[in-house]
């Protein structure tokens, strides 16, 4: 696993380069903004990159600016956000610009090494992942009436989990049902949010598109 | 004072060039130039008042001759009539527009001794036979002109019927009898031809006629007494009574000698002559009263000094001049406009500060141009006060200028703490926790002691528990996504943590980041109040920007009654989890809101019928 890191805080930089190595990662590049992490990838071309939201030279959302660009010259390297802020318009924002292959986790998360490969691996494969703290709080709200009011509380279960990035085999694992089951729900998820069943694995990403879409976009 | 002045409005199209407007009666006094007697222009007029009075002491004296032997009280108390008619005329002759009232008054009181002339031997008797009541001509004349300086057509009408019928009658009755008949003793009398019985029915009728004329009198006095309004009803009032007082004591006096009630004739007269005094007192009462309620204006100061609105110097002016149609105006266009409208045959004055441009109108009864002195220091201590009150206004306006500022200057420099403060926490704090979170996770991982390996383990819990708080103190400071996305992602953002559903309706574009802060603290406060007090189902925010104005609403559809003294109960809590309650926001609840939003010079509204749900409006300028 090939990864390029652009992240503002020195120190957070460097210890998450050491955890990754750490952790069996090559880290090819670890540089403090957006602009030096896509003069770095031009040469040596990284399976995903982590991004800091807010980094120089503006301090808002170059993470999310130079995730836009990446995916636009490399289309099949992932981009993992790693954010502080819990705030689901990041999240949103992010998904919006970049659908597929990209992943919005708290930086909270490096407290996990097993889910944070996991995820980067994810990412790499051309997945989607959503921090479940975000998940959760999309879940919670009170939304206006969408598509996603049609499906029952076990269909939302298994969404969530679709969106945290997991496979229906962790799924049943979560969940505790079989995989015959899980993908039963899967289904008729699809099926409710009017996905042709053809394509499984794109239509994960837009089934979890669906629910970033109608819970997360603001106004 | 002069600097302020400059600073006033410029001077008005003067579309009412003159000053004194009036259709009254004033306007035909134009003659006498200021319509006063004309001793009181010269040099010393009080020396020439003395010589007058004087002069007409000593003709009164001679003039009544014998009388002083025969009745000493009688010619005592004419002397003193009469020269109290003078001087009554004279003072009157002070006042402007009074020129002809005090020649009459001055000539009914030489008239009065002059009645007495009979008490020579002579061809008197026959004058004061014929002409023993002009004096009471004269009177009324007085009496019905004053304060107005015309007479009315049937006051005209009046004087000249009561003239005509007393020197026709009398004229007739003196050329039927004779002296005798008349209990004179015999003299030179123009008998032309005698006729007892003719000259007695003359005689009642004649003096019944003028008996009638003094009813008359009495009637139109008490009706221009009904008539009058204002300062003049308070001014004729004693003079009216005097005159309807001596014009009882007249008839009285006339009829007792006529049925020889009285044993001597002197008797009645010296009754009648006291009577009399009333007159000329009365006029000095007038006098003096219209002199003592320029004393009322520093009453009037004393009101308005402080500094009063325009309107409490408006009712201070009509309870001053007695005019309860006066209005005072500013200078505004739109007054003026008005003014010009509904004025006709109104007395117009402007009121102005020092030698400035005008800072008010007056528009009274044009009855208070007689009472100039009194309207003059009346509106000048209007101005003062006006201007004072102005000068009040600006140094409070200033002064709430200067507290607007002040507190918009705090709320941008708490807000931009915040800001900081939320930054430094990021940058700082929680990216060095992160870096040794990372640390320790790397260690964990690389560590073959299983019991080391669960003491990472748990230090990196811990440590997460700490971030996530780190990161809800973060974003209650100040929430990054309100700098960087702005009003509506920020509302939704809070929005999502609330236990109810709430629909958001954000700006359609960036708003000044001091305003959607004060915005979004203060739709924090209201939807926290929303989850603990109002009991709703549901909510709303809805923010639109208008061209110089922009609204929030926040509605829910909970039990409403909310008073704006007391807001939804005591608020102690801010959002859960969110840390609003840390610092002091949720606290202070409607006081809060309206400091935040006063410092951008709007306001808070809010509408809380009981079981109807509650509606805060806030509406800030923009532009």
């Amino acid at each position: 696993m090939r990864v390029a890191i652009a992240e503002d805080s020195g120190l957070f930089r460097s210890s998450l380069a050491l955890l990754l190595r750490s952790l069996g990662a090559e880290v090819t590049a670890s540089v403090p903004s957006g602009a030096e992490l896509l003069a770095a990838i031009r040469t040596s071309l990284p399976d995903v990159v982590i991004l800091d939201i807010r980094m120089p030279p503006s301090f808002t959302d170059e993470g999310i600016r130079a995730a836009r660009e990446i995916r636009g010259l490399y289309p099949d390297t992932g981009i993992l956000v790693l954010s502080t802020y819990a705030e689901t318009s990041y999240a949103s924002q992010l998904m919006e610009t970049v659908p597929s292959g990209v992943g919005y986790l708290l930086k909270d998360n490096v407290t996990d090494a097993d889910a944070l490969m996991e995820s980067l691996a994810r990412v790499a494969e051309g997945e989607t992942v959503v921090d479940p703290v975000i998940v959760r709080r999309l879940l919670g709200r009170k939304r206006k009436p969408s598509v996603l009011d049609t499906l029952n509380e076990r269909e939302l279960e298994v969404l969530r989990h679709m969106a945290e990035g997991r496979s229906n085999l962790g799924i049943a694992k979560e969940l505790f049902l079989s995989v015959r089951t899980v993908e039963a729900h899967v289904t008729s998820v699809f099926t409710k949010l009017g996905l042709t069943p053809s394509d499984t694995e794109n239509n994960r990403v837009r089934a979890v598109l669906t629910f970033l879409r109608s819970a997360g976009a603001p106004g | 004072m002069r600097a302020t002045i400059s600073s006033l409005p410029p001077p008005l199209p003067l579309r009412f060039s003159r000053t004194w407007r009036d259709g009254g009666a004033a306007g035909r006094e134009g003659t006498g130039r200021s319509g006063r007697l004309g001793i009181w222009r010269r040099r010393r007029p009080w020396l020439a008042a003395t010589e007058i009075l004087v002069a007409t002491g000593c003709f009164c004296a001679l003039v009544q001759g014998p009388q002083w032997r025969e009745s000493a009280a009688l010619a005592t108390v004419n002397l003193a009539v009469s020269l109290l008619f003078v001087f009554t005329g004279l003072m009157l002759g002070r006042e402007p527009g009074q020129r002809v009232t005090a020649w009459a008054l001055m000539l009914a009181g030489v008239f009065r001794c002059v009645d007495f002339v009979d008490a020579w031997s002579g061809p008197w008797h026959a004058y004061t036979l014929v002409f023993g009541g002009v004096d009471r001509l004269f009177g009324a004349w007085a009496l019905l002109r004053y304060p107005n300086s015309a007479l009315s057509r049937l006051q005209r009408w009046y004087l000249a019927v009561f003239a005509g019928w007393m020197l026709a009658g009398r004229a007739l009755i003196v050329v039927t009898s004779t002296a005798q008949w008349n209990g004179y003793p015999p003299s030179w009398w123009p008998a032309l031809m005698p006729d007892q019985q003719l000259s007695d029915a003359l005689n009642y009728v004649v003096h019944g006629g003028e008996g009638l004329c003094g009813i008359g009198l009495m009637a139109l006095l008490m009706n221009r007494l009904i008539r009058t309004r204002g300062l003049d009803r308070i001014v004729i009032t004693p003079i009216i009574v005097a005159g309807i007082a001596a014009v009882i004591a007249a008839i009285v006096s006339a009829t007792m000698m006529m049925f020889s009630l009285s044993s001597t004739p002197n008797g009645a007269y010296l009754v009648e002559g006291v009577v009399d005094f009333a007159i000329p007192v009365a006029f000095l009462i007038a006098v003096l009263q219209r002199l003592l309620l320029i004393k009322n204006v520093t009453e009037l100061t004393a009101q308005v000094a402080a500094g009063g609105d325009i309107g409490a110097v408006r009712g201070a002016l009509r309870s001053v001049l007695h005019d309860p149609t006066l209005d005072l105006l500013d200078t505004s266009e739109s007054s003026l406009r008005a003014l010009g409208s509904r004025s006709p045959g109104r007395l117009v004055s402007y009121i102005r500060a020092g030698q400035g441009a005008p800072i008010a109108v007056v528009v009274a009864d044009p009855l208070l141009a007689r009472y100039r002195e009194l309207f003059d220091a009346a509106t000048t201590a209007s101005g003062l006060a006006l201007q004072n009150a102005q000068l009040q206004a600006r140094v409070a306006q200033e002064k709430l200028e200067q507290v607007r500022a002040s507190r918009a200057r705090i709320m941008e420099a708490e807000l931009a703490e915040r800001r900081r403060l939320e930054r430094d926490l990021h940058d700082g704090v929680q990216q060095h926790l992160l870096g040794i979170t990372a640390g320790l996770t790397a260690a964990k991982a690389k560590t073959s002691d299983p019991e080391a390996a669960a003491a990472f383990g748990q230090a990196g819990m811990s440590l997460k528990a700490v971030l996530a708080e780190l990161r809800d103190l973060a974003h209650g400071i100040h929430p990054a996504v309100l700098s960087q996305s702005g009003l509506g992602a920020a509302l939704e953002e809070v929005t999502e943590r609330l236990p109810l559903p709430v629909s958001v309706h954000g700006p359609a574009r960036r708003l000044d980041a001091s305003v959607e802060a004060a915005l979004y603290f203060v739709a924090c406060e209201a939807l926290a109040n929303v989850v603990k007090h109002a009991n709703a189902t549901s909510a709303m925010v809805t923010v639109r920007v208008g061209e110089s104005m922009l609204e929030m609403v926040i509605a829910d559809d909970g039990i409403g009654g909310v008073t704006a003294d007391a807001g939804q109960g005591p608020a102690t809590h801010g959002l859960p989890g969110h840390g609003l309650a840390g610092h002091g926001l949720a606290g202070h609840g409607l006081a809060n809101m309206a400091d935040r939003v006063g410092a951008l010079d709007g306001e808070v509204v809010i509408v809380s019928p009981p079981g109807r749900g509650t509606r805060l409006v806030v509406r800030v300028p923009c532009g």
